[in-house]
């Protein structure tokens, strides 16, 4: 029973981590339809902007956390208007910005290679290798934390899209882009705006991996088909959706893991993104099979 | 002049393809319900969209109480107080009424009047009320059209346009929506509406225009033009031609 | 599968539409230049005869090695460029292909030569089967789908102890001497090459093609004209696997080894999109063009730049601007413009 247990604190708190991840691709396919293949990659630059401020100055990765965000935001800002802009008249717009996407993830990669090499790195602020002890239970301090911040983070997402006018007007762009445009909602800035939340989210992201999972450049190639896994089985485009299935599936994960075996707990997620598109290509929480 | 809307001899057509509107005009007058016929393609939402902003036009002039329209952004226009719905409803499946209602006031700035006139809205269709924290997506195909309807007077527009509000409603439900429409005429909104159902468009309207080719081809008191053989024939799905 | 047009009017409209293609075909047949590959097929044939004089091993290299991403490339496009389903898990039949001959061969020292077409065989059935399934989604969603596919792929080959798994195979090397070692490997490789090339100007020409070009244009128009579109789609995913196995199986003889991190990476399926659509997604022509030009800039970055990482991010650069700036490719593009010399005019 205990064991159960464990393995269920150590799926959840990771689940945070990875729904942290999958928020910003989620929002940025449901305001702009933009599969963001380059979205794990946004996430390990961030990672890096993080360990570089804690390799330098010993800045700790959660206070770097806003920073890194800021500087990713800025960055989406800048892929946006250089990339995407243009698309949005192209007649095949979501299969083109998926290769677009790709291709992105492509430069991100050798670009972070080349700034930093191909080693295995990870930020270690104390509390990464802690852990409090409950009974016979131990709870990780970092993978803690992280989940922590994460769902805060995700938190503060929901009440702004709920409640702020910026988040009515992004809401409405998700599920009617004409009649949002009609009602006087300046959609191109709303899609500027979502990609630079979506890509801050990815820095957001970035600075809590940073501690809790080694990385390199090439990393984003395991996380992609992980995180769009979470992000289909929630229904693209839903925040709540992508929460509960990360925290779904990383317990399942964390189950098959221990119980079968390290290398399969990854295939999880493969096998449940290739279960969900056959099944049920709009998730759990999509109502329209948009995606299919 | 008593034209509330002059739309001259316009062209206009999607991104750089060919023109779909090509020579239409259209004369408003304040306070009345028209209504614009046409067969399938002729150009009818074509033309409410580039009145709203939503299509360049390359060629004439849309004249709103004087003021050039064309050129100008859709919230620009908003802001002058034309609105527009466009077919399908244009309401958020996945927002309540009441979020809804907020959206379509989304260019006021005061958050307390907005909530006034939100009220207002509620008090006047009990149908609205009686769901107002339900997802919009789940109401009726009449209830969602009463909806969005409603939604345009929040800003207490000049012009109304409707495209085809009819568009998959039973008979029943139809007369209400051109119910609503008087109502809204009869308190000074000035309606501009397409309509499929020529015949029951025109009946219920105070002005009929016919569209077709992107060209408009006549404009008239509804009767008149509900009365002409000409049309009656063509559009009105009267004697066939021989 | 049968179109079946039932109106009177519409037998009129297939007459018109037929006497229009023949005429089109019979304009195509003019400006068609079919010497062009052949005499370019002359020349590689008997490029080999250099041995005689030197050492060209590297330049016998770089043409199998154009030649492999040439066959896969086309490949590719029968599924990515006629019926429009875009594969970024393409790899895998890479690494069916080059397993299952390097385990033939390993085992009971058969060429891989000999083998090769088996192995596109087994690719093709692998790829009907997961045709099957995943080609139920269109679009992003199937795109994602065959990421998962190569990442699930990846999973299993590493941990598959019977092939050795993360470390790989280690292949024999044959005896011929290092001035000819390299010579059947790269007429095989030649031969597949040529092969799938004249085999995608068949499908491309065929009712079977013009079905899947239906289907990437309107795919519920295509079935709603009688395509059996499901059948179509799949059979186009064996198609294209069964290139990409072929050449997948002679590669691994020639590198010598198998492991899952050089076959089963997904640089090489995007390398094939890539290829495809900087030459033009569709094509004929399109995929070879596009495979030149990528080596060639591939060797351009190593030999000047040296690092992989920054071979990763041009690679990413040429395709992010080739997608924006040129979305119908090389030919693509040239042909639209009516510019496209008569030599590459193959389609």
């Amino acid at each position: 029973m205990a064991d159960i247990l464990q393995i269920l604190i150590l799926g959840l708190a990771l689940g945070g981590v990875i729904a942290l991840m999958g928020s910003g691709l989620s929002l940025v396919f449901g305001v702009m339809r933009i599969v963001n293949l380059a979205h794990p990659s946004l996430i390990i630059g961030g990672a890096y902007v993080t360990y570089w401020a804690f390799k330098m100055t010993g800045l700790d990765p959660i206070v770097m956390l806003p920073v890194a965000s800021l500087i990713m935001a800025a960055i989406g800002v800048l892929l946006y208007r250089l990339m995407f802009e243009r698309e949005t008249k192209s007649a095949k717009y979501s299969e083109m910005t998926v290769l677009l996407t790709f291709a992105l993830a492509m430069m991100v990669e050798g670009l972070l290679g080349g700034l930093f090499t191909n080693t295995q790195r990870v930020v270690s602020p104390e509390y990464a290798t802690d852990a409090f002890f409950i009974g016979d239970l131990f709870i990780p301090k970092g993978q803690l934390y992280a989940g922590i911040v994460s769902l805060i983070i995700i938190g503060g997402l929901s009440l702004f899209l709920k409640y702020s006018r910026l988040g009515y007007a992004i809401r409405a762009t998700t599920q009617n882009r004409e009649a949002a445009e009609l009602l006087g909602v300046n959609v191109n800035f709303i899609c500027i705006l979502a990609f630079a939340i979506g890509i801050g989210l990815a820095g957001a992201a970035g600075s809590l991996v940073s501690f809790v999972f080694s990385f390199f450049p090439a990393k984003h190639w395991e996380w992609i088909a992980m995180l769009m896994s979470v992000v289909v089985l929630g229904g693209m485009g839903s925040i709540l959706g992508t929460v509960v299935a990360a925290l779904l599936l990383s317990v399942i994960a964390a189950f098959v893991g221990t119980w079968i075996g390290a290398t399969w707990s990854t295939l999880t997620f493969f096998l449940a993104l290739f279960l969900i598109l056959l099944v049920r290509p709009q998730g759990l929480f999509g109502e329209k099979p948009e995606m299919a | 002049m008593t034209e509330l809307l002059q739309v001259s001899n316009i062209t206009a057509g999607y991104g750089d393809g060919p023109a779909i509107l090509d020579g239409a005009h259209l004369t408003v007058e304040p306070g009345k319900v028209h209504c614009i016929i046409g067969p399938n393609g002729a150009g009818k939402s074509t033309l409410m969209k580039a009145i709203c902003g939503m299509l360049t036009i390359r060629k004439g002039d849309v004249l709103f109480n004087g003021k050039r329209l064309n050129g100008m952004r859709p919230d620009q226009i908003l802001r002058e107080g034309i609105c527009f719905v466009p077919q399908e409803r244009a309401l958020f499946p996945k927002m309540t009424v009441r979020e809804n209602l907020r959206m379509g006031g989304f260019i006021l700035d005061d958050k307390k009047e907005l909530e006034r006139r939100i009220e207002g809205i509620l008090e006047r269709f009990p149908i609205l009320r009686e769901r107002a924290d339900q997802h919009a997506g789940t109401m009726s195909g009449g209830q969602q059209q009463t909806l969005a309807m409603a939604r345009t007077l929040i800003i207490k527009p000049t012009i109304v346009m409707l495209d085809e509000p009819s568009l998959g409603l039973a008979p029943k439900i139809v007369q209400e929506m051109f119910d609503i429409m008087k109502m809204m005429s009869a308190e000074g909104v000035t309606v501009l509406l397409v309509e499929q159902n020529a015949l029951m468009g025109l009946k219920n309207s105070d002005w009929g225009v016919v569209l077709d080719l992107g060209r408009t081809l006549f404009e008239g008191p509804a009767a008149t033009v509900l009365a002409d053989p000409r049309i009656q024939e063509l559009y009105l799905g009267g004697k066939k031609a021989a | 599968m049968a179109v079946t047009l039932d109106q009177s009017s519409a037998s009129a409209v297939v007459e018109a539409r037929r006497a229009h293609n023949e005429k089109l075909a019979r304009k195509a047949d003019q400006t068609r230049a079919t010497w062009f590959p052949l005499a370019v097929m002359a020349i590689l044939i008997a490029l080999p005869l250099l041995q005689f004089t030197g050492n060209y091993n590297y330049l016998l290299h770089m043409v199998l090695f154009t030649a492999s991403y040439v066959a896969m490339a086309s490949g590719w496009n029968i599924l990515g460029g006629f019926a429009g389903y875009i594969s970024l898990g393409h790899a895998v039949f890479f690494a069916i292909g080059g397993y299952f001959s390097g385990m033939i061969l390993a085992r009971y020292g058969i060429s891989t030569i000999i083998t090769a077409p088996l192995a596109g065989l087994l690719a093709a059935v692998v790829g009907y089967l997961i045709g099957m399934v995943t080609l139920k989604v269109r679009g992003p969603s199937f795109i994602i789908s065959s990421i998962a596919l190569l990442m699930i792929a990846r999973i299993l080959f590493d941990n598959w102890e019977l092939i050795g798994g993360a470390n790989g195979v280690t292949l024999p090397v044959n005896d011929l001497s290092v001035q000819w070692a390299k010579v059947p490997y790269y007429y095989a490789m030649l031969a597949i090459a040529a092969f799938t090339v004249w085999a995608s100007y068949k499908i491309k020409h065929s009712k079977f093609g013009l079905g899947l070009r239906a289907i990437s244009k309107d795919e519920i128009k295509a079935e709603s004209a009688g395509i059996d579109t499901r059948f179509y789609k799949v059979m186009a995913f064996a198609l294209s696997a069964f290139f990409v196995g072929m050449a997948g199986a002679v590669w691994g003889e020639y590198l010598t080894y198998l492991r899952p991190n050089i076959f089963l990476v997904i640089l090489v399926s995007a390398n094939l999109v890539l290829m495809s659509i900087l030459g033009g997604k569709g094509t004929v022509a399109g995929p070879v063009i596009g495979a030149i030009l990528i080596v060639a800039l591939n060797e351009l970055f190593v030999a000047t730049m040296g690092a992989s990482e920054i071979n990763i991010l041009g690679t990413g650069m040429v395709m992010a601007a080739g997608l924006m700036f040129f979305p119908l490719g090389l030919v693509g593009t040239l042909a639209r413009k009516g510019k496209l010399p008569r030599v590459l005019n193959w389609d």
